[in-house]
């Protein structure tokens, strides 16, 4: 088997900065989520929710390109470029290459090309939609923005797999390097979900959490005892994945490695997580990685703040890491970002990466009072805990649907 | 309807969507060239539709110059006038 090594990382700042002040903020336990409205009818949106609110699409990746994606693309793609160029590649170079390719994630992909199109026909009288709406909407448009632009001809793959998109998007990009059907693969992913009808629906289901402009940054609090549910956000996270000996062999910066991926699915129901399901899938990345569980420092929660989610995932890491589970660091980082959807394992494995490379292991902001169902961890509180020189970590993706997605990074020697 | 507003709308377009300098926008100038493709040029002709509550037919043969686009237009304007 081959190693993979990261040597590019890059999140969107929804306050218009750069990756590491996203993380530096995360690091202090600053939550980014802002109270975001809007005047859509009948009802208008009021909520809490990470909204990318300083992101300039065309700042970012320039007019042209804007102007042809939809809002998740050119997430995507931004937050692409600006991994690609860490890790020593240019965006203008007129390269194409047959050994790299792109694996992405998206849940709800060009969801807003047809939700905007549509109410441009009933509340403005239009009878027909503009021609580029179907390959603004198509939910692997991101995938193809990104293979045609940097010449990717391994495979330009997309996975929909709500919450677990983006960390089975990673995984099966790992997996193609691993197995040695691709030397570099660009991976990650991007969604947004700020769209009347898709917090309509997360409404109906009862797992939103409120909040006002004064409280928006404290509406999601994982594993606290007061938390009510999850909060929306739009973003995108990317990763440069490459076989070790290519990043070498080019020079490349070498972040840390990516060591296993456990994927599988509870086969039990639809939206109850199912605890023997996370604990296969966690020691699917551990052994794939040829890791021990006292070689895990910190573990980056799928923790989404609802009632019924946060207990399981904290009896599954239990059940995993026995002796060990009561010094683990777990924190669960979206009570700073929020729940991104598709791109959740994206910006969770980003996070992820940062903190084994730089050292530093963010908290779950917003989290006072831990649940007594929530206990058996060592969670992280307030403000980050640095310099514990972890040998690995891990990013847990469980999802509607019962897929569950793990990644085990190592850090790189 | 004249050349010079089928010229303005399309100049629009393409200064709010693309980064093709105003300069080069002529009648002369090849859409190839410009990068303008084929989903542009549907994007174009839809355009110029919502703007000028027209009905354009599909065309037999692409156009390859922004002159031979405006034509589209003009062609079924002058048309149009006809039988209106």
């Amino acid at each position: 088997m081959r190693r993979v090594a990261v040597t590019g990382v890059s999140i969107i700042d929804p306050q218009g900065g750069s990756t590491q002040d996203f993380f530096e903020r995360t690091l202090l336990g600053q939550s980014s989520i802002t109270f975001f409205q809007n005047d859509e009818l009948p009802k208008p949106v009021a909520s809490p929710a990470l909204h990318c609110a300083g992101f300039s699409a065309e700042r970012s990746i320039g007019k042209a390109l804007a102007s042809s994606m939809d809002r998740y693309s050119q997430l995507g793609v931004a937050a692409v470029f600006d991994a690609w160029s860490m890790a020593g590649l240019s965006v203008d170079a007129e390269q194409t290459n047959d050994r790299w390719g792109v694996s992405w994630g998206t849940a709800l992909g060009g969801t807003h090309a047809y939700e905007h199109g549509l109410r441009d026909m009933w509340k403005n009288g239009k009878e027909r939609l503009p021609p580029m709406s179907v390959v603004l909407g198509m939910n692997n448009a991101c995938a193809s923005h990104i293979a045609i632009k940097l010449g990717l001809g391994a495979s330009c793959l997309t996975y929909s797999i709500a919450c677990a998109s983006a960390a089975t998007a990673i995984g099966e990009g790992f997996n193609k390097i691993q197995q040695g059907e691709a030397d570099l693969m660009v991976v990650g992913g991007s969604d947004n979900p700020l769209l009347y009808g898709v917090f309509r629906a997360w409404e109906a289901m009862r797992v939103l959490s409120p909040g006002n402009a004064e409280t928006a940054a404290s509406a999601c609090r994982p594993f606290d005892r007061t938390r009510s549910g999850l909060v929306l956000g739009e973003g995108a996270a990317a990763l440069i994945l490459e076989d070790w000996d290519h990043a070498v062999k080019r020079s490349a910066p070498i972040i840390c490695e990516l060591g296993g991926y456990g994927s599988n699915c509870d086969h039990q129901n639809l939206v109850r997580p199912d605890q023997t399901g996370q604990v296969k899938a966690i020691k699917m990345a551990l052994v794939n990685a040829g890791m021990q569980p006292r070689d895990i420092g910190y573990i980056n929660a799928h923790g989404t703040a609802t009632l019924e989610g946060d207990p399981i995932e904290i009896a599954a890491i239990r059940e995993v890491f026995g002796s060990h589970a009561p010094n683990m660091p777990v924190s669960a980082t979206k009570s700073s970002h929020g729940h991104l959807m598709g791109a959740s394992g994206a910006i969770e494995a980003a996070i992820t990466v940062l903190a084994l490379a730089q050292d530093a292991l963010p908290p779950t902001a917003n989290l006072n009072d831990v649940d007594p169902k929530c206990e058996g961890v060592m969670h992280i509180k307030g403000q980050s805990i640095k310099n514990t020189n972890p040998k690995g970590a891990i990013s847990n993706c469980f999802a509607f649907g019962g897929s569950n997605a793990v990644l085990a990074f190592k850090k790189s020697h | 309807m004249t050349n010079e507003s089928s010229l303005k709308i399309l100049r629009e377009f393409l200064l709010e969507r693309t980064e093709i300098p105003e300069e080069k926008i002529t009648p002369e100038a090849s859409l190839e060239e410009l990068g303008i493709d084929s989903l542009t040029q549907l994007e174009l002709l839809f355009e110029f539709e919502e703007k000028l509550n027209i009905s354009l037919p599909d065309v037999e043969e692409r156009p390859k110059t922004i002159g031979e686009l405006i034509s589209v237009v003009e062609k079924h304007m002058s048309a149009k006038a006809l039988t209106d």
